[in-house]
């Protein structure tokens, strides 16, 4: 493990991260062994990439982040807030107020039009909502000019565009009404060189703008230098 | 908020889907219409049905059954056990009770349809449905022994004109080979259609049935005793016996009282019968057909949500990345399931609408013909509230359905990690 964070925080200084992670451990069944964790603590707006070989635990550490699973052992905090104390209702509403996500692919409802799929985490939490100024679809609309939609495109059947384009429409979508920490899984790896480094600087230049962090999976070691801080799992196994 | 999130979700998704779902709800759409339809023909013939006769307050014969003497009286169907007198005839036009009577005599037949004599009180005081008296579509009633009215499905199946002469025949059947071929009958009047039997008659007056059988007494024709229509002319005929009597009273409140008077009676074995009585009964024998029927619609709409929730389980391995985004967007598991709830639902009101659009175009459609040909008469109304609720239990039917890609959806869900789409 490789680490340039600093992991030892106090209390007052927990408020000013976007996440923390301590002792963290999961295990997908008792039968397996259990997958442990490096420490984390980055500052509200600073930026994590995290390498690691296919089975290093990155989705799992991202399902972890995002509170879709709650550890076996240790602590998550987001923003302040630590997750395993919540319920899992508390967690799902606690990611549609604060947390974007982007994938590798298949980002998108397909039933939905792009504009539809920029503004549906306004639509899933109050929080978000109210952050957008100001309305939703004209946040939307801003962003995904920002992001070199096409205006046509915006009401087309998002299976209908390219994979750049859906990217960047997830990248909206993430970015929408201002949540405090976008986490993406390999969101690059579909892309070619030119698409990957302009979805990046894009991604990278509006979390800036918004003061969001982003946690950036990717095996791709090239990006990142891109990012305050790097972390390559899978070296203890 | 949420609500109205999913249910805007659940119908994207919906049409989104619309090609493989159209053949699905085509199937709902068809299995309902049957559903309906049955159910609302079982309302309009069961009206019908027990609006054979109205008015009448007992039917009298001699002494049988009820249903025996309602089936041969009303509905033309099978034999009398026996006569009455005429003398009690007489005895009951003198009873004060009595508002008035209509006399019939049964037993011969016209190509299959039955003779009924009668007189003139049967266009004054026969009534069926909803009081409806019986009318002419042309022509006149019988002022002749020799005359005839065709109930309205005799003539239009036989195609018989008013001023035609037609040739009765002895006892009932089809292909009679005794006729009454010296005494002719000549058409002066065809019924309007009732949906009744009476549109299944033949309608002669008491003297014209005791005048064709004279010479038939040994029941079949003595030549050179048979009479015809010229030595007719200018006899007086007075039938011995009739078959039955419809009774409508001065009073219904007098109805049992009369009814257990005439069932006593010491001078001949007579049965009185009310007609509203043992029409229901004779409803509830042929009821359970109906509601077997019914039964059978029934599973075939189960059968019909069950290929809905077949179809619908079969799409959610397709639906797997868009729950792994609204999952990670913050939708709750049980957002994520009840969007199955809702698209069945939804399916099934869609369904129901076009079934109710299907239903009345249909009816719309058929109502003459049915008219024409069976005699019945279906008029579009508004459900009631029996067919209502038998409609809602659709959609109802098709939310417990749900259910079951609903609870599985939310199972596979509950552990799943950021951006998983399998099971585990």
């Amino acid at each position: 493990m490789t680490s340039t964070t600093e992991t030892r925080t106090n209390r007052a200084k927990g408020e000013e991260l976007a996440l923390q992670a301590r002792q963290l451990g999961f295990q997908w069944a008792a039968s397996q062994p259990m997958l442990r964790f490096p420490d984390l603590a980055i500052p509200r707006g600073e930026h994590l990439f995290l390498q690691g070989a296919s089975g290093s635990g990155k989705s799992t550490l991202l399902s972890l982040l995002s509170g879709m699973q709650v550890p076996a052992s240790g602590s998550v905090s987001i923003l302040g807030t630590e997750l395993q104390r919540l319920g899992s209702g508390a967690r799902d509403r606690f990611r549609a107020d604060h947390i974007g996500v982007i994938f590798q692919q298949f980002n998108l409802v397909p039933y939905l039009s792009a504009l539809a799929n920029v503004t549906l985490p306004c639509r899933l939490s109050r929080t978000r909502h109210d952050n957008t100024r100001p309305d939703p679809e004209t946040a939307a609309a801003e962003l995904l000019r920002l992001l070199a939609i096409p205006e046509d495109h915006w009401h087309r059947k998002v299976t209908r565009l390219s994979i750049g384009q859906q990217q960047r429409i997830a990248a909206a979508r993430a970015l929408m009404g201002a949540p405090g920490i976008i986490l993406a899984d390999e969101p690059t790896s579909a892309l070619d060189s030119d698409n990957r480094d302009r979805f990046l600087d894009l991604l990278l230049g509006l979390a800036n703008e918004r003061g969001a962090s982003v946690v950036f999976v990717s095996h791709d070691r090239s990006l990142s230098s891109h990012f305050h801080h790097q972390i390559h799992l899978g070296d203890e196994s | 908020m949420k609500t109205g999130l999913a249910l805007s979700l659940a119908l994207a998704s919906l049409w989104h889907r619309r090609r493989v779902l159209a053949l699905v709800c085509l199937t709902l759409t068809l299995s309902v219409s049957l559903l309906l339809g049955i159910q609302y023909l079982r309302t309009e013939v069961r009206q019908s049905f027990t609006s054979t006769i109205s008015g009448t307050d007992l039917i009298v014969g001699a002494r049988s059954g009820q249903l025996n003497l309602l089936l041969y009286t009303v509905f033309h169907i099978g034999d009398a056990t026996n006569n009455i007198r005429w003398s009690t005839f007489r005895k009951l036009q003198e009873d004060q009770r009595i508002d008035w009577l209509i006399p019939i005599s049964l037993g011969d037949s016209y190509r299959g349809y039955r003779v009924v004599a009668t007189d003139r009180n049967f266009p004054e005081h026969f009534r069926y449905g909803q009081e409806q008296p019986v009318s002419l579509a042309e022509g006149k009633w019988f002022s002749d022994v020799f005359h005839v009215v065709l109930g309205a499905g005799v003539a239009r199946e036989l195609g018989h004109q008013p001023g035609e002469e037609i040739i009765l025949s002895h006892g009932g059947g089809r292909t009679s080979f005794s006729n009454h071929e010296d005494t002719p009958f000549r058409i002066t009047g065809i019924l309007e259609p009732t949906g009744t039997p009476v549109d299944q008659a033949v309608y002669i007056s008491l003297e014209g049935m005791e005048a064709m059988h004279v010479g038939w007494e040994s029941g079949v024709a003595i030549p050179g005793r048979t009479l015809t229509p010229e030595k007719a002319k200018g006899m007086t005929f007075t039938p011995d016996a009739i078959t039955a009597v419809y009774v409508g009273l001065k009073s219904p409140v007098l109805t049992f009282q009369l009814q257990r008077a005439l069932n006593q009676s010491a001078e001949e074995p007579l049965s009185a019968i009310l007609p509203g009585v043992a029409l229901s009964e004779l409803w509830r024998l042929m009821g359970q057909f109906e509601k077997a029927l019914l039964g059978i619609t029934g599973f075939v709409v189960i059968t019909s949500l069950v290929g809905l929730v077949a179809v619908l389980l079969t799409l959610q391995t397709q639906r797997a990345h868009e729950i792994a985004v609204l999952r990670a967007t913050g939708a709750s598991t049980g957002l994520v399931a009840s969007l199955h709830v809702i698209e069945c639902v939804a399916l099934a009101l869609v369904s129901c609408l076009l079934a109710l659009a299907v239903g009345s175009a249909l009816l719309t459609g058929i109502a003459p013909w049915l008219l024409d040909n069976y005699g019945l008469n279906l008029t579009l109304r508004p459900l009631n509230g029996t067919e209502w609720a038998l409609l809602a239990t659709v959609p109802a039917a098709a939310a417990l359905v749900g259910l079951l890609p609903a609870f599985a959806t939310w199972r596979k869900t509950r552990h799943q990690g950021l951006g998983e789409i399998g099971g585990q």
